[in-house]
């Protein structure tokens, strides 16, 4: 899969790159032979680097096992609901000694309980029991004594086929004590027909959950795996090609920053595709099973959680890679990771609170606009109709414009930090640290 | 081919890695061909780090194209040069093998393949044979030597001073960042007083030549005496000699690169 995205972003940093270069290229003023370009190579180094990134991650056996399991937790999350309510219950119902106004109430009763049945007239009780033992019929009415079942409903079973049994037998033995007081047919017609009055709540009622809330839900936990495994990632990567050396095999030809763009676009582009990947089996699956996933603004809310993918992992990644430079051993990336996560993981957590409370909080509507936690409370806004479009913008703008200033300065702190060998390097020792002359 | 000489601490790797831009100058410049070198000429230059660096868990082959890769080759030409420099380099047999299974000597084997691999006019080498085996270093050697003699630029730091004696035409010796001699070995090795290795029989402790004046003995291993001549001539220590006992040897000798090396760094 090759969003527009991928390709816009690599054409921006090749460009960009260009440029930095041409204007640190100051002290070169003769002009000298050039090394020719690789033609099938349009993105230069950068495209080079972020290639062998997109290569080596996918090979991965742990991409493959992580991306197997979202895949079958996705698969879950949509089609386990629709079995639970693949269609409603229907019964078949065998009468005996019935008439017309029986049949009548039965339905009646059928339909308060939610059961779609089928009535059947039975020519005697034993021919019922035995189409009861064969399964043909799953209840037998005797007009005028018992209800019959192969197997009596426990009490605890809400099921639609409980309910009516017990209506049944609730409502043949008042039908009886209506006769034995001699109430006539209309009178017993009236109280038949009696309807419940209305229940009126001081609390208002909680509105369902729209399937655009449930793909906030998602998109907001989707939103928080994915960005914590390509975090990790980029962090991990730029400190082992610290600890590895490599990076001075690569720098002597590469410039820092190329490097630098090349790591963090490769691994956002296979997060990119991971996370494109399951949104669309998503809808895919959700449209072949009838979820309600599809339906109403809940494909708006998921393309709006893949534009805080990508703006959240472009905040981020710049962060983690600067990090990653500073440390060349697994304990000094431990010490750096947790508070790196703390925005990430606040971010989730009121965003979750908000979404699966039904009503997102103030603190989620703040959040919205900042960058570190926007890529979850913006979705999770979107999903419940509380962003709009210039909200959404807004928030766009504020996090591109932040991720510049971001990227800007840890651009530098890598520069100066990933040749420094040796104990775990301070920010405070970068400021008048000399880097790499390019 | 130049061997870059120096005592620990004497700036080597800081030269080498202020031409790859890897560090910053205090002051001057690294020039190539008399411009000050940039980007483009970096990527026609190898490199081999002290600290050897290649991904671990990458496929040798796989590597060295990408390495190829990012100093302009087309993914052909890199791939066919990844082939010529493993089987050049006697490690074709690894190529599908991830480079932390390969031990020391061929990890080092596959480091130069990498400074080599796409055809560098100049080679920068921070001590290639360190800790290899005898065939590890003639392998090694010859390949050098023999890039050297195709006009390939060859710059190769080395605490061996005997293997740098043997492969390099020129020497430059740096010392607490100044450069202290520089020179083609034989010009290094032959220049200042002349020296003599001198044996005269039955005679093991040398006696013959304590009174020689305007001579300074610097080394008697078992009755072969080294003479380095001040204001005393050749033919008149071989008088002083022949008139002791017989001659049994009686030879120029130049200075060995270690004596220029001790000199130079005032060990």
């Amino acid at each position: 899969m090759r969003p527009a995205w991928i390709v816009a972003a690599i054409l921006v940093v090749a460009a960009a790159g260009r440029l930095w270069r041409r204007r640190r290229r100051v002290g070169a003023r003769t002009p000298v032979p050039r090394v020719p370009r690789d033609r099938r190579n349009p993105f230069g180094e950068t495209g080079l680097v972020a290639g062998r990134e997109i290569r080596e991650r996918l090979r991965g056996r742990v991409f493959r096992v992580v991306t197997a399991l979202l895949f079958l937790a996705i698969a879950a999350i949509i089609v386990v609901p629709t079995l639970r309510t693949a269609g409603p219950p229907r019964a078949t119902v065998g009468v005996v000694d019935g008439s017309p106004a029986l049949d009548d109430g039965l339905r009646a009763m059928a339909r308060r309980v939610g059961l779609t049945v089928r009535l059947v007239d039975v020519p005697g009780l034993a021919a019922a029991r035995s189409a009861l033992r064969a399964g043909s019929l799953d209840v037998v009415v005797d007009a005028t004594r018992s209800v019959l079942v192969d197997t009596s409903p426990s009490p605890t079973d809400t099921s639609a086929r409980a309910a009516f049994v017990r209506a049944v037998s609730l409502g043949l033995g008042a039908l009886g004590a209506y006769a034995r007081a001699g109430l006539t047919p209309s009178q017993v017609a009236i109280i038949s027909g009696a309807k419940p009055v209305a229940i009126v709540s001081l609390q208002p009622a909680k509105k369902p959950t729209t399937a655009s809330e449930t793909t906030a839900l998602l998109g907001v936990i989707l939103n928080f795996i994915v960005l914590t495994q390509y975090l990790t990632w980029t962090l991990m990567g730029v400190m082992e090609e610290k600890a590895s050396r490599v990076v001075e095999v690569l720098l002597a030809t590469v410039r820092p920053l190329q490097l630098l763009a090349g790591k963090v676009l490769g691994i956002g582009s296979v997060a990119m595709a991971q996370a494109a990947a399951l949104v669309v089996f998503a809808l895919i699956l959700g449209r072949a099973v009838g979820s309600s996933f599809v339906h109403g603004a809940a494909p708006l809310v998921a393309a709006a959680t893949l534009v805080w993918l990508v703006l959240g992992y472009a905040f981020y990644s710049w962060v983690y890679a600067a990090a990653g430079s500073l440390a060349e051993r697994q304990d000094q990336v431990q010490s750096m990771a947790l508070p790196l996560s703390l925005p990430l993981i606040l971010g989730y957590i009121v965003s979750l609170v908000g979404v699966s409370s039904g009503s997102p909080s103030t603190l989620v509507k703040v959040l919205a606009y900042l960058p570190p936690t926007a890529p979850f409370a913006m979705p999770a806004l979107v999903g419940f109709g509380l962003a709009a479009w210039w909200q959404f913008l807004l928030s766009v703008l504020v996090s591109v414009a932040s991720t510049v200033v971001v990227a800007v300065y840890a651009a530098r702190v890598y520069r100066r930090a990933v040749l420094r060998t040796g104990a775990r390097v301070r920010l405070s020792q970068l400021r008048r640290a000399p880097s790499t002359t390019r | 081919m130049v061997g870059f000489l120096g005592p620990n601490g004497a700036g080597k790797t800081t030269t080498m890695r202020a031409i790859f831009g890897l560090t910053d100058l205090d002051a001057g410049s690294v020039r190539w061909n008399g411009r000050p070198i940039g980007s483009e000429e970096r990527r026609r230059f190898g490199y081999m780090p002290e600290e050897r660096g290649l991904y671990p868990s990458m496929l040798i082959a796989e590597e060295l194209t990408y390495l190829g890769r990012l100093h302009g080759m087309s993914a052909p030409d890199a791939v066919a040069a990844t082939t010529r420099w493993l089987e050049r380099l006697e490690v074709a047999d690894r190529a599908g093998d991830k480079v932390e299974s390969l031990s020391h000597g061929n990890q080092q084997r596959v480091q130069l393949a990498a400074a080599l691999v796409h055809d560098p006019e100049v080679l920068i080498l921070d001590e290639p044979l360190a800790g290899l085996d005898p065939t590890g270093i003639d392998v090694i050697g010859q390949v050098l030597v023999e890039e050297a003699r195709s006009g390939r630029c060859v710059l190769f730091s080395s605490h061996q001073l005997d293997q740098v004696e043997d492969l390099c035409e020129s020497v430059t010796i740096i010392d607490r960042g100044r450069l202290v001699a520089s020179g083609t070995v034989d010009s290094l090795t032959t220049a200042g007083a002349q020296r003599l290795a001198v044996r005269v029989e039955g005679d093991r402790d040398g006696r013959w030549a304590a009174g020689l004046a305007g001579v300074t003995v610097s080394e008697n291993r078992g009755g072969e005496v080294r003479l380095v001549l001040g204001t005393t001539s050749s033919d008149t220590v071989l008088d002083a000699a022949r008139a002791a006992g017989r001659v049994t040897k009686f030879d120029f000798e130049r200075r060995r690169l270690s004596e220029v090396f001790r000199e130079s760094v005032g060990a």
